[in-house]
């Protein structure tokens, strides 16, 4: 089943960074019912003066990836601003002004060690378990920003991980992540032309295709709202996903309407979810509330 | 009216408070209902229920008698198998609203989601507003009413029954096609809408099955007597 959740604040440049991390655990909260395998969040627009944020894991704790991992990054030229790790949880600020392709394989060859996300204004926090444990575990709702994207996970195409959790990053793209409600059939027909590419899959997750082919046509030179709507010529298969960006989120559904999305609007805030309940849980008043039908896409930019 | 609410009961026990309630025979109000799944199903008997709020998913399902009015939005499939009774709600409704219903009669205020009546078997399932793709798929009996427009595939692989739509139709489903609808059919229509309170009157375009799918050697007494 899964759940999808997004958020985008309108007028942060003048009222400040707002709550996302917050509204974000809410709505995956009232959405727990649509699954608890993993739980995850991308939250842009984030406060960071260093030229990249990178999420992290080292799955076990006892080998000496960590310092290999500071060795490797010193190696190609780049100063880490800040690092914090527990649990096997990490999160680094690192300056480079080389390409970030090059940084993210530097990280991601460590043995031991996977990239969760690398973001000029983004980060990714996902894990196993359900909402509540994710921000227990890793302090979501404190985290300020101005828009982000969350999934709940009931497992269908591949393995229960952490890697396997949704948002999926588009790698080594920066900021570019995807949460995934459905199942694509050309999955594998398309993974091979990206790898064909020279392209590298972090997963086996069928949806970790969506976030590259996005961040491949937005690299050549297609806006988001271009990309989305190729994406529905280019996906087989279910889906309503979510896209987040540097600067703004956006949705898809497929051709048969089959995964459900709903969206409420304000003057100052956007949310959208699988459900109505999710948007009720950060919306006071029940306000008017819009549903998306079959091929249809939008964007909200910051 | 006895007033019930749902932000401080589980699903199972709105639906128990609601049986014993009906048994008393009261009418009833549910507060605070914050788009929740599952509320108000499996009554068989005549009742009024006041829904004030959005309902979840598979709301006001498996009725046989009620009368519900909800003064919001509901989720997907909503009045699923209704046998008989009255479901009015005030907003939109998500997808499959009426999926196999068997009598009654189910309005939305404004919009329905995709497969509006999917698979329904009798009663009548009356649209405000538009509805979305696939409505009536696979429809076996009974009449759907859409005063607005209506997506692709409208009244794909339908059995029987009739389609009417008010505004634009984006494409015809598989084996539906356009008949001429008689000023009496017309009139009876508007009638329907004046009952759910809906003041249209609306030129309906008639959907019926065009039977070229129909590969059955037992068809029913009616059918029986125009072959």
């Amino acid at each position: 089943m899964c759940g999808v959740i997004g958020v985008i604040y309108k007028n942060t440049e003048a009222a400040g960074l707002a709550s996302v991390g917050s509204d974000l655990i809410k709505m995956l909260e009232s959405l727990e019912h649509r699954g608890r395998d993993s739980t995850g969040i991308t939250i842009g627009g984030v406060e960071n003066k260093s030229d990249y944020i990178v999420r992290f894991r080292i799955e076990d704790q006892n080998s000496n990836a960590l310092e290999m991992l500071s060795k490797g990054i010193s190696s190609i030229g780049a100063v880490i601003e800040y690092s914090g790790f527990a649990n096997g949880f990490g999160k680094i600020c690192v300056n480079y002004e080389a390409d970030v392709g090059k940084l993210a394989n530097t990280i991601a060859d460590i043995d031991g060690v996977e990239v969760d996300s690398i973001g000029t204004n983004s980060e990714i926090v996902k894990d196993v378990g359900d909402a509540t444990e994710l921000n227990d575990h890793h302090a979501i709702g404190e985290i300020k920003g101005t828009h982000g994207i969350g999934h709940v996970r009931m497992a269908t195409e591949s393995k229960i991980d952490v890697s396997h959790s949704h948002p999926f990053w588009a790698y080594p793209f920066p900021d570019i992540s995807v949460v995934h409600n459905g199942q694509l059939t050309n999955y594998h027909s398309l993974r091979r032309k990206y790898q064909d590419m020279g392209h590298k899959f972090q997963t086996g997750n069928d949806s970790e295709i969506i976030s590259v082919f996005l961040a491949e046509r937005i690299k050549s030179g297609l806006s988001l709202d271009e990309a989305i709507s190729e994406s529905l010529e280019v996906l087989d298969g279910t889906f309503t996903y979510l896209v987040s960006t540097k600067d703004g989120i956006g949705y898809a559904k497929d051709s048969w309407s089959a995964k459900p999305l709903v969206i409420m609007e304000t003057t100052d805030r956007v949310a959208v979810a699988s459900e109505e309940t999710a948007l009720l849980s950060v919306f006071q008043d029940e306000i008017d509330r819009f549903e998306p039908q079959e091929k249809e896409c939008m964007t909200w930019l910051v | 009216m006895v007033s019930i609410d749902a932000s401080k009961l589980s699903t199972r026990q709105i639906n128990v408070r609601l049986t014993e309630l009906i048994g008393a025979r009261k009418d009833i109000e549910i507060i605070n209902p914050k788009a929740r799944h599952n509320i108000i199903v499996g009554i068989l008997a005549q009742c009024n229920i006041t829904v004030r709020g959005s309902l979840g998913y598979y709301c006001a399902s498996l009725l046989d008698g009620p009368s519900v009015v909800i003064e919001g939005n509901s989720g997907w499939a909503l009045g699923e198998n209704l046998m008989s009774g009255n479901i009015s709600i005030s907003k939109d409704a998500g997808a499959s609203v009426g999926a196999s219903m068997r009598g009654g009669n189910i309005c939305v205020g404004r919009n329905a989601g995709a497969r509006a009546g999917i698979s329904m078997k009798g009663g009548s399932l009356v649209i405000g507003g538009d509805s979305g793709f696939l409505t009536g798929f696979m429809m076996q009996k009974g009449q759907i009413i859409v005063c607005g427009d209506v997506g692709d595939a409208v009244g794909d692989s339908m059995y029987e029954g009739e389609i009417y739509v008010g505004g634009d139709i984006a494409s015809l489903g598989n084996d539906a096609i356009i008949v001429d609808i008689t000023k009496k059919e017309l009139i009876s229509v508007w009638d329907k809408l004046e009952e759910n309170g809906i003041d249209k009157q609306p030129e309906f375009k008639k959907i019926v099955s065009g039977k070229k799918l129909y590969h059955f050697d037992k068809l029913e007494r009616l059918e029986k007597s125009s072959v």
